[in-house]
């Protein structure tokens, strides 16, 4: 088959599709850089390879609104460093995808351009704020997708939608081009349907880049050289804290058992603790709304952005833009940022969160000293019904329990499907130490290869 | 407690006009959400501990986004600058 009849395959696909997991499709860009494959113009690692692209990264002339009103007809001038990467490497850009709006959610419900659905039954979410690229991929309406991570953002939907997914090591890829959102913590990642797929995007993806002064300078190995490397006697750590109250047995069951598989290629597993992740929910959410209240304080509707038609004075001006271009959520998590970095309050919560980031990485430094790996549930269930967690935000906050710790400490995790209750994909995280990537694909590569967890929908 | 004075407040702060119905909603959901948090009351630790690295690059000149790129999103223009709105 040819790159432009596979492109044309994926844009019939998603044409089709119920799930709306594309924001926007660039149908004519995605059939004229196929031909370009097919001529042969396009070499590189990914030649002719279709990519979707969360919505939050810059695409250079594709429109990029972040699932936000603010951004509805926002076009990028430039491209992200990972976009650049990408053309670099001769991958066709299918489209943007679908997602919490400006990256705050769980379950790609927020967005301006309506939910996402989950590609296994489409009453539920497919998770979030990467839901489209999950979706996407999942759904064979792309081969591989970016999403990002600040909180679980990648590892979520992957879980939910039964594909592998990697937030990586802080640093280790550019943000230059990302909306931001909680700097501090978010990451571009891969996702994609095998093991082996996701290290080649992400061996794209990674590497310096000036333009990010939080990128750091650090070779990128051949991850896809090395999958089958041994793993045999490594010390692999479960941390009794994320099987806390609320995960589902099903979930805990299926991830003992993939745990089991492990040991049967030689891994050893040994329970441990972890006691300051319980700190983490609050912890993760002070800073993350903290850095949101800064981060959009720039969405004026002067530079960009959604602009209501009349002038008042500045301070009336700015708040009616922002009360039509930002949602429910984003306005939530504004406000509170802004709460708890006010006078009176920043020793309350932001301090106390910073604090609480001290003790968690000291943690998770404390058992890589024991353990090469840790693996825990990616997430405590399965994919929700759309509109479950609507009405309570501090309910659908708590969903987020397993995978904020992992950002918080700066650490890469990489998520696998490791089983079903039902039809519904489950998903268990591998956690690493800092730049050590390879050894969670190497793991989770085997452990693929010895399971039949892959899914097709 | 946090009243709905205090979210008022908050949303001035932040510039963004709340209607009656988002107030009262947020005025619920902040108390039950800074409840929440109050978990991290009594938390030490040094923060001279925190890693972050900050990557400094040379301080060449390069080549920077073309005015009128940098211009294209702009909901106002005018003689090539951002119109905004007055300030008296």
């Amino acid at each position: 088959m040819s790159h432009r009849e596979h492109v044309e395959e994926l844009l019939d696909a998603i044409e089709r599709s119920k799930l709306n997991a594309f924001i926007t499709v660039d149908y004519e860009g995605a059939r004229q850089q196929a031909e370009e494959a097919d001529a042969g113009e396009l070499d590189g690692r990914l030649a002719g390879v279709p990519v979707a692209i969360k919505d939050a990264i810059s695409t250079k002339g594709l429109r990029t609104t972040c699932a936000s009103k603010m951004l509805e007809h926002y076009v990028p001038p430039y491209d992200a460093f990972v976009v650049k990467k990408l053309r670099e490497e001769g991958a066709v850009i299918i489209g943007k995808t679908n997602m919490d709006e400006f990256s705050m959610g769980t379950s790609t419900e927020t967005s301006f351009f309506g939910p996402c659905k989950n590609p296994w039954d489409l009453e539920r979410v497919p998770g979030g704020s990467s839901g489209g690229s999950a979706a996407a991929v999942a759904a064979h309406e792309a081969d591989l997708a970016l999403g990002s991570d600040t909180g679980g953002s990648i590892r979520c939907p992957a879980s939910f939608c039964g594909v592998v997914g990697l937030k990586p090591t802080y640093g280790r890829v550019s943000r230059n081009g990302l909306v931001s959102y909680g700097n501090s913590m978010e990451q571009i990642g891969p996702i994609a349907r095998t093991v082996k797929a996701c290290a080649a995007l992400f061996e794209v993806i990674a590497g310096y880049d000036p333009w990010d002064s939080t990128c750091r300078n650090v070779p990128v190995p051949h991850y896809g050289a090395r999958l089958a490397d041994e793993i045999t006697g490594l010390e692999v750590g479960v941390p009794q804290d994320f099987f806390g109250e609320g995960v589902d047995p099903v979930v805990e069951n299926a991830t003992w058992e993939a745990i089991a598989v492990l040991e049967s290629l030689g891994v050893h597993a040994k329970e441990t603790s972890m006691p300051n992740l319980k700190y983490a929910l609050s912890a993760y959410y002070i800073q993350a709304m903290s850095e949101a209240s800064s981060n959009l304080a720039r969405y004026s509707g002067i530079i960009y952005g959604d602009r209501v038609q009349k002038d008042h004075d500045w301070h009336t001006t700015f708040s009616e833009n922002r009360a039509s271009g930002f949602g429910k959520e984003v306005k939530r998590r504004i406000l509170l940022g802004t709460y708890a970095l006010s006078a009176g309050y920043y020793d309350k919560y932001y301090l106390k969160a910073r604090k609480a980031r001290v003790l968690i990485s000291q943690d998770f430094r404390r058992v890589f000293k024991q353990f090469d790996a840790l693996i825990a549930p990616t997430m405590p269930y399965t994919a929700f019904k759309i509109g479950e967690k609507n009405e309570d935000p501090l309910s659908l906050y708590k969903v987020d329990i397993n995978t904020v710790p992992i950002n918080l400490a700066n650490v890469p995790s990489l998520s696998v499907p490791c089983g079903r209750k039902g039809r519904l994909p489950i998903g268990m995280q591998i956690i690493g130490d800092q730049f050590n990537e390879q050894l969670l694909f190497n793991i989770a590569f085997q452990f693929e290869q010895s399971t039949n967890n892959r899914h097709a929908v | 407690m946090i009243t709905k004075t205090d979210v008022e407040k908050i949303a001035r702060l932040a510039c963004i006009d709340l209607d009656a119905e988002d107030m009262q909603a947020f005025t619920m959901q902040f108390n039950a959400i800074l409840d929440y948090f109050e978990e991290l009351e009594d938390i030490e630790a040094e923060l001279t501990e925190l890693e972050e690295h900050n990557v400094l690059r040379a301080d060449e000149v390069t080549p920077s986004l073309p005015q009128r790129d940098a211009l294209a999103n702009a909901p106002k223009v005018e003689n090539g600058y951002f119109r905004g709105p007055r300030i008296l």
